[in-house]
């Protein structure tokens, strides 16, 4: 079973960032950066299938330079071996061109399950999974929390709305949208690192793909998002308030 | 003139047949003994070397050398009456030594020192004083064993233990009884041939029973690695810690062959006392079994069949087992090298601990949090930001960047700092020190948090660190030296000491009870100083078990972040024997104990006992701000 993760990565969630003097990303010299978090539960699915399966897992990575640390990571973890796309993080290029440039790398390989994490922490369009199946005319199925194969495809469960699930049969090839938290992750370690020296990781520079990148989106700006803060004060005796506090809980904000 | 004491008599001469008997038995013991110990001998040298072991200097191990094992100081001041009676049978075969030695040149006609000469008359009778207390000290040591049975030597009666214990006797007494015998007598000679029959008989059974370490132990204390839970430097590309006998290393063998059985480590272990699986002496034990069955070249995995795999992740390492033990065995690298081996090659699946693992990978610490959140509690505190003006740069730590006690100690902590005028500021970005992975054995990830810390730590030019941690002043002092040069880092209670006398003295009777930290006293030999900071809040109370037999909170070694434990808590043990003291306020000097503790109080039978840091209690009698 041959297994292509595409992998993304992404700032670090929670980091306090400041927005740049174009007006439309962050300042990114101080930031620190990370695999995508559904992306990590995407490599782990295809790891684990791997193990039961045998077979090959391909870590797939489109971005400057310095996405070959994910790549790397992804490679101590246990990916056989990487593939780098060399490219410019963001001159205008959209999900589409994201996975057009995805595919392209896709294709000569031929797999048997194609894998993306759901949606980036970043800019979160959850696009570029789908979008893949359709450029590489294979099913998919997205906010997949557990993936099993069968004798005729493959088995997935999917997570949809308020705790129910979805149980999905679809033949291979395919892609998959990985939701995160299906699977435990493995942790890095060291002698995985230390195999991860001498396997593959392949460069290809986005040019050679002979992709068309241009898009039908137009970045306008980016902007923190306001945070409002109300405090209210719920008056009378322990017993009126805790009755209160129940009663905004349940029909205010509706957390209840 | 007759001397005031007789002298030791010797048998006047001895047959041909005698000497030839004699001959006989002697070469037999001492092939017996030399055919079992060239069994041990040959596995523990054909364990690989020891990465990292430097032999100089010399000096300390001499001076630990004389004080552990010429003095019995360790023996003798953790258990006073047994070590005792141990330094006294010690003691008596240092000076038997020359007598033994003697004894057997008599046998062949060639006795060297004369009982009649000054010299001998002299040597004799002091041997026969050591004689008597050796005596006197081995059936001591014998009525415990088989009388009182303390529940550490282990619930199986070593009759070998019986038997050296009565040939031991057996030679003092045949020694004492040739004082009161006629010379060239029948007696002197029955006496003569009894004391040889029992030395005869003791050689052999050295190398296959804990009285190995009559042999090994004085080269275990001496070659020890040379600092409290040092942690070897893996060598190469493919250690990975221990994983199988190979990877064994001669002194980790030499030490499993030390062992005395003792039990002195389980006696202190706080895993062991609370019924986790966890027995350190068994451990050390499991891993003579693995040498003697295995051997040190072999592929079998060591977690298994001798040492249960579960075990080394139980340690919390308070590093107790490893103070206590007599005999120089470390327990920390080879517990800690177990987990080494585990983890590095991914081989141990724990959902805590893999959950800690990938939370350090993926936020840089292990609660968690987020750099914003971190930033706002700096904006909070108005904490200045260190840019190598100031004179310390103060490490947070996670614990004090995110655990909301942990923000209250750094709060006080930095009230002090102001009221002493002296300077400091914060960085931007902190990493955890990596204790955890450290001593839960992941050394990819401590590698990677050393390295990053380092870097920061150079370009912010902190030259001057100051921790309310003792894991992180352990981790950044010691154990990053393997990837660079940290920066001095101190514990605050060292510097608050320090500065004691322009700090309040409060007016009160409040009785406080204090728990060392075994980060800040095993670790660090800091007992005084935070007992001076107590001193200035209230009334200093001590725990049962204090200073170097503190016991242990339970968070250490990882396992604050390791979840439920599996027996009785660990904190519960410490925390009830912290309130029975009657103290209103347990003080503590780490955020880890502070957390464990506070939570273990609350839950306990003295729930209104307060818990505060050293800072907070000092920070007290600060005047409130206008």
């Amino acid at each position: 079973m041959k297994i292509i993760v595409a992998i993304k990565q992404v700032p670090e969630s929670g980091a306090p960032f400041k927005i740049d003097g174009s007006g439309r990303w962050i300042e990114e010299t101080d930031l620190n950066y990370n695999l995508n978090e559904s992306d990590a539960y995407a490599l782990e699915q295809a790891l684990q299938l791997r193990e039961q399966h045998d077979g090959e897992v391909v870590a797939l990575s489109a971005g400057p330079d310095r996405v070959q640390s994910v790549l790397r990571d992804a490679l101590a973890k246990g990916a056989d071996r990487a593939l780098h796309i060399r490219c410019d993080d963001r001159s205008g290029r959209d999900a589409l061109g994201t996975a057009r440039l995805l595919a392209a790398a896709i294709r000569p390989e031929s797999p048997d399950l194609v894998l993306a994490g759901l949606q980036s922490d970043d800019v979160g369009h959850g696009q570029t999974g789908v979008l893949l199946a359709a450029l590489l005319g294979m099913p998919h199925a997205s906010l997949i929390l557990q993936v099993e194969k069968t004798e005729a495809g493959l088995s997935v469960k999917r997570e949809l709305e308020e705790g129910w699930l979805q149980m999905i049969e679809l033949p291979m090839p395919a892609v998959l949208a990985i939701q995160s938290g299906g699977n435990k992750l493995r942790y890095a370690t060291l002698m995985g690192i230390k195999r991860a020296k001498t396997k593959e990781l392949r460069v290809v520079e986005s040019g050679e793909l002979g992709v068309d990148l241009a898009s039908g989106l137009v970045l306008d700006h980016v902007s923190a998002i306001r945070k409002q803060k109300s405090t209210q004060f719920l008056p009378g005796t322990p017993a009126q308030a805790a009755a209160s506090l129940v009663e905004k809980l349940q029909f205010e904000a509706r957390v209840l | 003139m007759t001397p005031l004491f007789g002298t030791l008599t010797e048998p006047d001469s001895f047959s041909l047949a005698e000497k030839l008997i004699f001959v006989a038995l002697a070469a037999a013991s001492v092939c017996l003994f030399w055919l079992r110990f060239r069994k041990v001998l040959a596995i523990i040298l054909a364990a690989r070397l020891d990465p990292g072991f430097k032999l100089f200097p010399l000096a300390t191990r001499l001076k630990e050398f004389a004080w552990e094992v010429l003095f019995q100081a360790k023996v003798i001041r953790q258990r006073p009456l047994p070590g005792l009676a141990h330094a006294l049978v010690f003691w008596a075969f240092l000076v038997f030594a020359l007598v033994t030695l003697n004894h057997c040149c008599v046998g062949l006609g060639v006795g060297f020192l004369d009982p009649s000469s000054g010299l001998g008359r002299f040597y004799f009778a002091v041997a026969a004083l050591f004689a008597a207390a050796c005596a006197l000290g081995i059936a001591a040591l014998f009525v415990r064993r088989f009388a009182l049975r303390p529940v550490w030597l282990g619930e199986k009666l070593s009759y070998e233990s019986g038997v050296i214990a009565a040939l031991i006797f057996v030679l003092m007494i045949t020694y004492l009884g040739a004082f009161l015998v006629a010379p060239a007598s029948a007696g002197a000679r029955i006496l003569w041939w009894l004391h040889t029959l029992a030395l005869l008989g003791f050689l052999p059974l050295i190398p296959h029973t804990k009285h190995l370490h009559l042999v090994l132990s004085p080269v275990s204390v001496f070659l020890s690695r040379g600092s409290f839970s040092s942690i070897p430097p893996l060598a190469g590309d493919d250690d990975f810690g221990l994983v199988a006998g190979t990877d064994l290393t001669r002194l980790t063998a030499l030490q499993a062959f030390s062992c005395v059985e003792c039990g002195r480590c389980t006696e202190h272990c706080p895993a062991a006392n609370t019924g986790k699986v966890l027995n350190p002496k068994e451990i050390i034990l499991g891993l003579r079994g693995y040498l003697n069955e295995s051997g040190p070249a072999s592929p079998d995995p060591l977690l298994g069949r001798f040492i249960p795999p579960e075990a080394p992740f139980q340690c919390t390492t308070c590093g107790a087992c490893e103070f206590q033990c007599p005999v120089g065995v470390e327990h920390l690298p080879l517990l800690i090298g177990l987990r080494r081996g585990a983890v590095n090659t991914g081989s141990w699946e724990d959902e805590a601990g893999g959950k800690l693992f990938t939370t350090l990978e993926r936020t840089g610490n292990p609660l968690g949090g987020s750099a914003a959140e971190r930033d706002k509690f700096l904006q909070r505190l108005r904490l200045p930001i260190f840019d190598g003006s100031q004179e310390y740069c103060l490490w947070l730590g996670c614990m004090g960047a995110y655990d909301p006690e942990g923000r209250e100690i750094i709060a006080d902590l930095t009230r002090i700092l102001d009221h002493l005028g002296t300077s400091y500021g914060v960085l931007r970005k902190e990493r955890c020190s990596g204790d955890s992975a450290r001593r839960l054995g992941n050394d990819l990830l401590f590698q990677q948090l050393a390295e990053v810390n380092l870097e920061t730590l150079a370009q912010a030019g902190a030259k001057k660190l100051l921790s309310i941690c003792p894991h992180c002043v352990r981790t950044i002092q010691e154990d990053w030296k393997e990837f660079g040069n940290p920066p001095a880092i101190e514990h605050h209670s060292e510097f608050l000491a320090r500065h004691a006398d322009r700090l309040p003295r409060q007016q009160n009777d409040e009785k406080i009870v204090y728990h060392d930290p075994c980060y800040l006293g095993r670790y660090r030999d800091i007992y005084d100083e935070p007992r001076e900071l107590v001193s200035l809040a209230g009334t200093l109370a001590e725990a049962p078990r204090s200073r170097e037999r503190s016991f242990c909170c339970g968070a250490g070694g990882g396992l604050a972040f390791l979840g439920e434990e599996t027996g009785e808590r660990i904190s519960h043990r410490r925390a009830e024997e912290l309130a029975a003291t009657g103290a209103n306020t347990v003080a503590a000097a780490c955020p880890f104990c502070n957390t464990m503790l506070r939570d273990a109080l609350a839950a306990g039978s003295a729930p209104t006992t307060q818990l505060l840091d050293i800072a907070q209690l000092v920070a007290r009698g600060l005047p409130e701000k206008i």
